[in-house]
This record gives C-alpha cells, sequence and structure tokens, in this order.
C-alpha cells in the first residue's frame, strides 16, 4: 500500500491545493512542503513492498502493479528530494498553480518509477508531460516551447506505446519491469520494439541528436518546475534503458550498444562545447546537462557493471547538482532580472551567501573531487575502461576538462568582477530560499564522500 | 588518531573561519594560525612512528572492494607534512600582517586552512583516489586564492586559467587510475606497487604518463606551466605558500612516492626527466626577462622544480626531494620578504620602480640577500647542497645531457636572482620617476596602480608588524642551515639519506660518475660565479649605477619579443585549444543546433504539412468528382471480384 | 428457364436494371444541374429495387420486397431533403450550377 500512497499522494494533494485561494501563497506552500515533505518521508522509509492489480488478461496480461527496486527506490527518494526543495524555492506569480504543478508532477513520475508493468509505464510516461506542459503554457514566454516540449516527448510516448503493445502481443504479459520470471523475448520484432523504446527514452534524456527541444524548454521554463525536470524528468530516460531496454532485450541491446556509445561520446563532447559560448546562464547548464547525461549513457552503454554502479552514483549526483544549479539561477535572475551572462557579474560582494552557495554547486557540476559528481565520474570511467572502450574513457576526460571551463565561466561570470552598477541591488540567501538548497549541497557532500549506500554492484 | 587530527584540524578551522567569518573578525587570522600550528605538532609528535618500518597507517573507510580508503605517514610524508604545516605556520602568521584590513579577512584565512586541509590529505592518503581528492582540493583553494580579489578581471581569468590546467593534470591522473584499478583491482599504493613487477612495459609507461601529466600541471612543467606567473595575481603570502613552497611541489611528491614504478620504466624516466630539464632552462631564461617581482620569482620557482622534477625523474630521489626541502624555506622566504617591499611601497611591484631599498626594508634586504645565495647555491647556504645532489645524482643515472642542462640553468640563475637583488637594493629611489622613461608601456602603469588594493588607509598597516617580520627572520635560519642535513664526509651516511633509507629504490644502481663530487661542485660554483659576474657587470657597477634609469629603459625597450611574451606558449594554447573550442563550440551552438538539428526535425513536421498540401487537392468540393471516385471505386471492386488479384 | 414466379427469365431483369443504374451514374456524373442528378439518383435507387423484387419472386423470399419498401421510403425522404437544400441553395446563390458549390474544397 505504501506505494500506492506514494504515487497518490501528490496527486490528490496537487489537485487539493487549487481549492485554496489563488492568492495566499504562504498557505499554499506550507500544504505543499507538508505534502513532500510526507511523500520524501515515506520514499525512505519505503522497503521494495509491492502492490498489484489484475487490470485485463486478454489480449495480454496487464496488471496495475507498483513496487520500487534498488534504482527506483533511489530515484523516487531524488525526486521527493527536489521536489521539496522546489516547492521551498517556489516564488513565481501564481505560487498556487505552480506548486500545484509541481506535486502533479511529482505524483506521476512516482508513478512511472514504481510502475512494474509496460503499460502502466507508457501511461504515467505521457501524464507526466502534462504538468510540465501546462506550466510551460502558462509560465513559458512562447506558447511554442509548450507545444515543441510536448510534441517531441510525445512521439517519443507513442513509440513506447506501440513497443508495449506489440511486447504485449508478443510475449503475452507487460508485467515484467523487474520481474524475476521473465525471459528473454525471442521475436523477429525484438529489435522493432526496442527502437521505440530507445527512441522514447534518447528523446527525454535526451541523448544527441534528440536533444533540441531541450534548452529552450529549459530556457523558458520557471526555476522551480525546471530544477525536478532537469533532475528527474530527465533520469526517466536512463531508467527506461536501464530497467527496460537493457533488462528485457539483453541480446539485442548489447547487439546495437555500439550506436548508443558513438551518440553518448557525441553528446558528452557536443553539450560541452557548445556549453561553453552560450549567452544564457539557464542555456549553459542545460548544455552540460546534455553532457553530463551523455556519461551515464555511456555507462549503461559499456553494460560493465561497475560503470552501472557508478551510474547510479551520478543519476542521483546529477539529480542533486542540476535542481540546486537551477534553483541558485533562479535566485540570480530574481535578483538582478536578467539571466544573460554578459550582463550578471559581481554578486560575490553584495550577496556572499548566495555566491557560496553557487559555488559549492557549481563546483559539484565541474566534478569536483569530495563531493558526489565526482564519486560517479571517476567510477563510471573506470567501469568505462574496464569494458574495453579506452578511446570512449579519454574523450570523457576530455568533456571533464571542458565541464571546468564552462561551469567556471557560469561561475565567474556571474559573482566575479566588479559590481555592475546598473543591476539591482538585492538581499542576499533569505533563510527559506537557503533550506531550499541546503538538503541538496549536503547530499552532494555525504555522497561524494561516502557513497557506500548507492554503490551496490547492479547486473 | 592523531594523525586525523592533523588532517583535520586545519579543515574545522576553515569551516570556522567561513561560516562564523563575519563575527570572528580579526580572530579569524589567530584561530586559522593556531589551526596550522596544532596541525604541525601532531605531525611532529608521530616523528617517531613514522620512521619506523611501515610508518603509520590508519585506515578510515570504504566505497566497496578494492576501494579502500586510509591515512599513511612514512618519512617521505612526514617530510611533506611538516614542510606544509611548518611553513605553513609562518606564512598564516605572516598573513595576519599581510592581510590586515582586507574586506575579505577571514574569508582568506578559510581559503588557507582548506589549503592546507587539502594538501595534507594529498600527502597522508594511501591510495590513488584520496591523491587525486587532495589533488583536486588544493587545485580549488588555489583558484580561491589567486582569485581571491575577485573583482579584478586579471585575478579571475588567473584563477580560470590555473584551475582549468589543474583539471587537466586531474584527468591525466585519473587515466592512470583506470589503468591501475583495471590491472590491480585496487586502489591502495602498496598494492599497486606490489603489483608492478607484473606490468608490462608499454602497461607501465602509459601509468606513468597519466600520472606525470598530473605531475606537470601542478608543477607547472612545460607546456602547462603557464598558469604559474599568472598565478601570482593572487596575495603574496598565497604566492609564498602555495606557489613556491609547497603545492607546486606535489608533482615532486608524486613521482618520488611513485619511485616503485619509474623506477621499471626507463622510458617513463627519460619522459620525466626530459620534461623537467626543459621546465629548468626555459623558467630560468624567462626569468631573465621579467619585471615584476613576483613574477621573477614565479619563473624561479617553476626553473626549480624542474630540476626537482629531473632528479627525481630519472631516480636521484633523495636528490630531488631534498631540493624540495631547502627550496620551501628559501622560497617561502623570498616571496614573503618581497612582500614586505610590496607593502613597504604601497602595493609596488615593479622592480624599475624600485631601487636603493636596503636603507627603507632593512629586514627584507638581508631576507632576499640570504635567499638569493641560498638558491644560487653558494657553499654553505642550503641550496648549494640540495642542488649538486640533483646534478650530480642525474651524472650518475647516466644523463650527461641532462647533467649539462642542469649546471647551465645554475649560471643563469644565479644572473637573475642577483639581477633581482641589485635593481631593488641598490642605486637610487626610483619610485618618483616618470614610469615612460623606465620603458613600462603605458597600460601597464595602469595595473600596477590598482594592484593590491589598499588594505587599509591608516598608515600602520604599511609598517610591518610582528607578525610580518617574525617568520621572515626564523626562515633565514632553515634557508642557512637547512642544507647541512645532506652534507657528509664519506657521502652516503648523511642524516638525509638515513632519513630516506627505507623509502626509495636502491639509487646505489648508480654507475660510479665519470665526474666526482667535488669537482660537479666546482664547477657549479664557477658556472654559478660567472652568473654572478654578468649581473655585477650589468647592475652593480659604478657606471652602470649611475645610469640606472637610461639603463633599464633600454633593457625594457629591447627585451627580446619572445621573452616576453614567454615564447608563446601561452598565445598557442590560446590560439590552438581555447578558440579552438569556443569555434566549435559557436558552430555547433549556432549553425548545426538550430539549423542542421534542429532543422531536420522540423523537416519532419514539415513533411506532414506538405503531404497534407498534396492531399488537399483531391478534395475539390465537386459532387460530381466524388461520384466519379466512387465509381472509379466501384470498378475495381467489380474487377477484383470478376477477374482476381494479377499474380 | 425460369426459376419461381418470375414471367421471364431472370438475366432480363438483370440486364435491365444494369442499364438503368448506368444510366443514373452516367447522369450523375455528366449533369450539372442538381434536378437532374436527384432524378438520376431516383433512377439507380429504383434499379436496385427492381433487382430486389426480381430476386424475391426468383428465389421466393419476402426480405426482398421489404427492402423496396424500404429503399422507397428513403428514397422519398432523400428527395424531400435534397430538394429542400437545392431550394435554399438555389435562394443564396441564384444558381443551380453544382459545380459553382464548392465551399468543401480541401
Amino acid at each position: 500500500m505504501l506505494v500506492l500512497v506514494l504515487i497518490l499522494l501528490p496527486l490528490i494533494a496537487g489537485a487539493l491545493l487549487f481549492l485554496l485561494p489563488r492568492d495566499d501563497v504562504a498557505m499554499s506552500k506550507s500544504v505543499g512542503a507538508v505534502a513532500a515533505a510526507a511523500v520524501l518521508v515515506l520514499a525512505v522509509a519505503e522497503r521494495g513492498e509491492s502492490w498489484a492489480w489484475r487490470w485485463f488478461s486478454h489480449p495480454f496480461i496487464a496488471e496495475i502493479h507498483f513496487g520500487a527496486t534498488y534504482l527506483s527506490h533511489w530515484l523516487v527518494v531524488l525526486l521527493a528530494l527536489c521536489t521539496l526543495c522546489a516547492v521551498l524555492a517556489s516564488n513565481v506569480p501564481r505560487t498556487r498553480n505552480m506548486i500545484a504543478a509541481l506535486l502533479l508532477l511529482e505524483g506521476t513520475m512516482a508513478g512511472l518509477f514504481l510502475a512494474r508493468d509496460l503499460l502502466v509505464f507508457a501511461l504515467f510516461w505521457d501524464a507526466m508531460l502534462l504538468p510540465v506542459f501546462f506550466v510551460l503554457i502558462g509560465w513559458a514566454e512562447h506558447p511554442a516551447t509548450a507545444w515543441r516540449y510536448f510534441t517531441y516527448n510525445f512521439a517519443g510516448g507513442l513509440t513506447l506505446l506501440l513497443a508495449v503493445a506489440a511486447f504485449g502481443a508478443l510475449y503475452g504479459s507487460t508485467d515484467v519491469i523487474g520481474n524475476p520470471a521473465y525471459h528473454a523475448i525471442a521475436s523477429a520484432w525484438a529489435p522493432w520494439m526496442l527502437a521505440g523504446f530507445a527512441f522514447a527514452f534518447l528523446v527525454k534524456t535526451p541523448v544527441w541528436p534528440f536533444h533540441t527541444w531541450m534548452p529552450q524548454t529549459y530556457e523558458e521554463t520557471p526555476a522551480p518546475m525546471v530544477a525536478v525536470v532537469s533532475a528527474v524528468q530527465s533520469k526517466a530516460g536512463l531508467y527506461g534503458f536501464i530497467a527496460i531496454a537493457f533488462a528485457l532485450f539483453p541480446s539485442y541491446f548489447r547487439q546495437e550498444a555500439p550506436i548508443l556509445i558513438v551518440l553518448a561520446v557525441i553528446s558528452m563532447l557536443y553539450g560541452a562545447l557548445v556549453a561553453l559560448v552560450q549567452a544564457d546562464a539557464k542555456r549553459v547548464v542545460a548544455y552540460s546537462s546534455l553532457s553530463h547525461l551523455g556519461l551515464i549513457v555511456l555507462a549503461i552503454a559499456s553494460q560493465n557493471p561497475l560503470a552501472l554502479s557508478g551510474a547510479l552514483v551520478y543519476i542521483v549526483a546529477h539529480g542533486l547538482f542540476s535542481a540546486a544549479l537551477f534553483l541558485v539561477l533562479g535566485y540570480v535572475e530574481e535578483r538582478e532580472e536578467t539571466r544573460s551572462l554578459a550582463r550578471l557579474g559581481g554578486l560575490g560582494w553584495a550577496n556572499p551567501r548566495l555566491t557560496g552557495v553557487f559555488c559549492i554547486t557549481a563546483l559539484a557540476a565541474l566534478g569536483l573531487p569530495g563531493l558526489a559528481g565526482f564519486v560517479g565520474e571517476l567510477i563510471i570511467l573506470i567501469g568505462v575502461y574496464q569494458a574495453g572502450l579506452v578511446w570512449a574513457a579519454i574523450l570523457a576526460l576530455v568533456a571533464v576538462v571542458l565541464a571546468s571551463a564552462y561551469m567556471l565561466r557560469l561561475l565567474q561570470g556571474a559573482t566575479n568582477g566588479a559590481e555592475v552598477p546598473d543591476l539591482p541591488v538585492r538581499r542576499d540567501l533569505t533563510l527559506l530560499e537557503g533550506l531550499a538548497v541546503a538538503p541538496l549541497l549536503a547530499a552532494l557532500l555525504y555522497f561524494g564522500v561516502y557513497p557506500h549506500a548507492l554503490l551496490v554492484l547492479m547486473r | 588518531m592523531m594523525l586525523l587530527l592533523a588532517l583535520l584540524v586545519p579543515l574545522a578551522g576553515a569551516i570556522a573561519c567561513w561560516a562564523l567569518g563575519p563575527w570572528l573578525r580579526n580572530l579569524a587570522g589567530w584561530l586559522a594560525t593556531a589551526a596550522v600550528g596544532i596541525s604541525f605538532v601532531a605531525t611532529l609528535l608521530l616523528w617517531g612512528a613514522a620512521t619506523q618500518p611501515g610508518g603509520v597507517h590508519l585506515a578510515l573507510f570504504s566505497w566497496m572492494s578494492g576501494f579502500d580508503f586510509g591515512l599513511t605517514l612514512d618519512p617521505l610524508s612526514l617530510l611533506w607534512a611538516l614542510i606544509i604545516t611548518g611553513v605553513g605556520f609562518l606564512i598564516h602568521l605572516y598573513s595576519i600582517g599581510y592581510m590586515h584590513g582586507d574586506r575579505a579577512f577571514a574569508r582568506f584565512f578559510a581559503y588557507m586552512n582548506f589549503f592546507i586541509f587539502a594538501m595534507m590529505l594529498l600527502v597522508l592518503s594511501d591510495n590513488w583516489v584520496g591523491l587525486l581528492v587532495g589533488w583536486g582540493l588544493v587545485g580549488l583553494a588555489s583558484y580561491f586564492l589567486i582569485g581571491f580579489w575577485f573583482e579584478r578581471r586579471s585575478a579571475v581569468a588567473a584563477a580560470r586559467k590555473a584551475f582549468i590546467l589543474n583539471v587537466i593534470g586531474d584527468v591525466g591522473i585519473m587515466f592512470a587510475i583506470f589503468l591501475i584499478v583495471a590491472n590491480v583491482h585496487s586502489i591502495r599504493f602498496a598494492d599497486t606497487f606490489a603489483a608492478s613487477a607484473t606490468f608490462g612495459a608499454p602497461l607501465l609507461y602509459a601509468i606513468c604518463a597519466g600520472l606525470f601529466i598530473g605531475a606537470a600541471a601542478k608543477s607547472a612543467q612545460v607546456p602547462l606551466h603557464t598558469w604559474l606567473p599568472d598565478a601570482m595575481e593572487g596575495p603574496t603570502p598565497v604566492s609564498a605558500l602555495i606557489h613556491a613552497a609547497t603545492m607546486v611541489t606535489a608533482g615532486v611528491y608524486l613521482v618520488a612516492r611513485c619511485a616503485p614504478l619509474w623506477s621499471h620504466s626507463p622510458r617513463a624516466q627519460m619522459l620525466v626527466g626530459t620534461i623537467g630539464a626543459l621546465t629548468a632552462i626555459v623558467g630560468a631564461i624567462l626569468g631573465t626577462a621579467q619585471w615584476d617581482i613576483k613574477r621573477i620569482l614565479a619563473y624561479s620557482t617553476m626553473s626549480q622544480i624542474g630540476y626537482m622534477i629531473m632528479g627525481v625523474g630519472v631516480g636521484a630521489y633523495a636528490g630531488g626531494v631534498a631540493h624540495f626541502f631547502t627550496h620551501a624555506f628559501f622560497k617561502a622566504q623570498l616571496f614573503l620578504a618581497s612582500g614586505l617591499i610590496i607593502h613597504a611601497l604601497h602595493n609596488e611591484q615593479d622592480v624599475r620602480k624600485m631601487g636603493g631599498l636596503r636603507a627603507r626594508t632593512p629586514l627584507a634586504f638581508w631576507a632576499i640577500l640570504v635567499g638569493v645565495l641560498a638558491i644560487c647555491g653558494i657553499p654553505g647556504f642550503s641550496g648549494f647542497f640540495s642542488k649538486d645532489q640533483i646534478i650530480q645524482g642525474v651524472l650518475e643515472n647516466g644523463h650527461p645531457w641532462m647533467y649539462g642542462v642542469g649546471l647551465l640553468t645554475a649560471g643563469i640563475t644565479a644572473y637573475y636572482m642577483f639581477r633581482l637583488f641589485f635593481i631593488t637594493f641598490l642605486g637610487e629611489y626610483r619610485g618618483n620617476v616618470d614610469p615612460a622613461q623606465l620603458g613600462m608601456a603605458p597600460e601597464a602603469v595602469g595595473a600596477e596602480v590598482a594592484h593590491e588594493p589598499a588594505s587599509t588607509g591608516s598608515g600602520e598597516a604599511h609598517a610591518p608588524a610582528w607578525v610580518m617580520n617574525l617568520p621572515v627572520a626564523l626562515l633565514i635560519v632553515p634557508s642557512v642551515l637547512a642544507g647541512w642535513l645532506l652534507f657528509s664526509t664519506d657521502g652516503a651516511s648523511s642524516p638525509w639519506s638515513r632519513f630516506f633509507a627505507a623509502q626509495f629504490p636502491t639509487a646505489a644502481q648508480a654507475s660510479a660518475a665519470a665526474v666526482p663530487e667535488w669537482a660537479t661542485a666546482l664547477i657549479a660554483l664557477g658556472v654559478v660565479l660567472a652568473g654572478i659576474g654578468v649581473a655585477v657587470a650589468r647592475y652593480a657597477t659604478r657606471s652602470a649605477q649611475a645610469n640606472a634609469v637610461a639603463r633599464l629603459r633600454d633593457e625594457s625597450l629591447r627585451m627580446p619579443k619572445l621573452l616576453v611574451n614567454a615564447f608563446y606558449v601561452d598565445t598557442l594554447i590560446d590560439g590552438v585549444f581555447v578558440r579552438g573550442a569556443r569555434l566549435l563550440g559557436s558552430l555547433f551552438g549556432r549553425i548545426l543546433d538550430p539549423h542542421v538539428i534542429d532543422g531536420a526535425v522540423r523537416g519532419v513536421a514539415a513533411s506532414a504539412v506538405g503531404f497534407g498540401v498534396l492531399v488537399r487537392a483531391l478534395q475539390s468540393g465537386l459532387v460530381r468528382a466524388y461520384a466519379l471516385v466512387i465509381v472509379l471505386g466501384v470498378g475495381c471492386f467489380l474487377a477484383y471480384y470478376v477477374f482476381g488479384i494479377p499474380r | 428457364m425460369t426459376p419461381g414466379l418470375l414471367p421471364m427469365p431472370l438475366v432480363d431483369y438483370l440486364a435491365l436494371s444494369a442499364v438503368m443504374f448506368f444510366i443514373g451514374v452516367t447522369g450523375v456524373i455528366v449533369r450539372r444541374n442538381p434536378l437532374v442528378m436527384l432524378m438520376s439518383i431516383e433512377l439507380m435507387f429504383n434499379a436496385a429495387n427492381l433487382l430486389f423484387v426480381a430476386y424475391a419472386r426468383a428465389w421466393l423470399n419476402d426480405a426482398g420486397h421489404i427492402f423496396a419498401f424500404l429503399v422507397i421510403t428513403v428514397a422519398a425522404a432523400e428527395a424531400a431533403i435534397a430538394l429542400a437544400i437545392v431550394v435554399i441553395a438555389f435562394r443564396a446563390s441564384k444558381n443551380v450550377d453544382v459545380d459553382e458549390a464548392s465551399a468543401l474544397r480541401g
């Protein structure tokens, strides 16, 4: 039952929020925070129970089946933590609606990660697009962004659904995610199904060359929402690769892995190079995400156990630091009313606390030893090297160097230099704003020193 | 426990200074200094245990099997830990005076303490990952401290450059770690060294090359050296601690620590020795062309580290490490003394605007004189012993050309160090001379004025308090005496070689050198005296003193472009890598992304629209046309039933 | 041979029906006057009716008769609606050429 609560609690809380008075920011924030905190506690307490209910058995067996695997447990914890932080940091017009959307997103994504049935997975896959879509419609500068996000990802959802239908028809059951009784499907259609799944995952992650929806979406989504989207929604694709593409089609996946490796390496270098020249702070982080997620895709494609366990560390680490980065950029934008690196500068003296938080976050993103990103990076690359992908490992190291270049450009551009006279001077980080990012930074530090809890060798 | 104390107290100090900075105010300096002092004492108390065979070992925790973390203290790390905390303590003390009144006083000490922690982590780790963590964190501390005055554009750029070049080094070590873990399945030094005998030559060479990229970046070896002169943008105590005494010698530590690996790979030894020799001479040549007192010292640091790297690279481990030991004292002293001058002259760093400072800053005069004598290797001073040991060691290990380079560099070093000394202290004070008459570029003048932001408006800050004088005075003692630890009558039983007896692989494999040790010392002395002679002739004679302004102007204007631009290495790196990456980024970001890739995506959308346009033509709206199509359709059906499908 | 209650061979009815149907089809396709087109459609209905009735007699099955009545009813309703549309269209455009009425063009 606990898993069901994890999904339904945020959904119901999100819906109920619309009953609150529209202008009562404090009220909706506290209700949202309490709900998100409760989900976080439950997600941590969750111990792998599962809940199933027969949906239909003809033409194939489908179960409404939820339950956490090791990977999805951590993803749900990450999701709950990021949502809580985003709720606390929400400071946008129409706050109530934003918090409601955040909770709805949390519910749908919890459903996605906890789904043990492919059909349920596919349904939540499309459902999780909706809160983001509505936020984009309501808050983005250009409505076209919302349609672009939705159409692109929905196209992925469509191939996913087709692949699920084909899988159900040919295998006879879709209750297969993390199911030990599953035996690898042997069918001439398997490569096509794999392609359908892979397309959805590649778009969602995103991986080059399916990434072009992402910078624009990240740029125009308000900070709290984009923090969750970049931290957790992007992991849906990676989760899919591990729990579905790799687990259900091991032999075909192995056969097609070289394609994935090439795309991952291109993503890493391409994202890093483009991040180097972006003028908009959020776009820098967006392209850096492309680069970082490429590393995780590389880890998954290498199928080395060490790389996979490193991938889990890096999934969590990337979630933590990208959420923190977007929240911090939100703070900066609130204060300076611009995101342009050409205009920003000199925050260091006026806002030392903000600068400190920004600094730690950016350092985590560039893989500073001692923070969680480094652990993931190192272990992934050791694994990738062990898998025999020497050149991929070396090129990944180039991306590591580039990461420090673009992250420092971002950090120094905003905080260093002389104070810019025509920018507004606002007060430093408030207690609430600090509290919103503190758990993320603490987790980065903790897992950077002692990632033992995350480092369990995966299949 | 003591070991953990030595490591963590500075970290606690850093956190306290950082978090409580606004409340601590001037107390932060004393707190940080005390933290380093405690760390020093704790390290000292471990002396006895560390020099036992096996040293001190402390297991900490494990990430997973093969990834076990721990600390170790053996003679090599003991030496480094003592220098880090000992010299670090003196420099902290000095900084209390130097940074007095800076508006980020507490933050400065937080960074300094953090650096001590990171450096201790680097030298105390018993495994590669711990070393790499320390390696990265000292780079971070260096980044923070170079960019300490972050409102200055040049400081920010220098900090970024230092960080990125150091990340290249980190990445080299990461690569070595891949190779090691793939082959040894453990990150501990001990396991690696134990297994190293089974490595093939190419693997060993690859590991050594990866490690050496790290060492070269950290220790400013050619061609990754360009960050070090720029790093002088940081406050002077930072230059003394990080960019002279400790952090930049981490590369020497790494090579010395991995002596078991290098000793089995002659190719790697050749690589490291060559780069070290090249760096030594390049640094020395560039040192002759500088006017900024800190940049002269920076290039001399680079050159001296080149010596150390050359020494440890070819197998003269004891000599290379000894040079680190003596260099830490006299170079820290040189930097701190030049800090006294800079402080006294209201942040003037250009030696052309100095001159005649002996009376104004007597302590600095004596301190720099001792430092210069030590670095030149005048017999009796510390540098003499250690440098000779390297030069002799290189020859004993069979590299005569490095021997020659070492001697030549010693001569150049003597020239530019005495040049610095003469220009600064002899003749008349030139602070009031028009900069143009001294041949200073106009834009440089503006930059100099704004250099170190004035600490305070009050006059008392410019009179160095005892906190600044005491460390300089104290450092004079080891600068003179430290070298005697290397001295022995029979050549092998000096206190130094006994200290490291168990540390390094038998260097005694060296063949009897063609030149005996006393002869090397004499040749070196001759070369050094020649260098000093040139400096005397150019700057110290009576006529040179009289026409100092005109001569300096001539020298400034006639300085070869090649030297002024530091052999264009910076230009090359900037032109090829920095611009190349930006160009690719712009190409991808401005053309490929929006037009080609996104163009393809939009093409898919557009093709759907195009198909609609095509099909639209069929919807003529004419009832009779529809009827005709229906009839044709019926005709097809009929034909199908009547004739069947043609097969 | 003449099956069931038919006075003539079945094939004659079929031929007459086919001729009537094709006259109707041709009328719909080639004429532009909606009234004539409606009459042509009626002709096709009646061709179908003739077949229904002929087969009903031939196979002694009353379903065909019932269908014929149904078709007559539908045809009457259709004619009523179609004539109403034609009248309205004529009022709107003073024209009874169907080719002029192409508002449904895509």
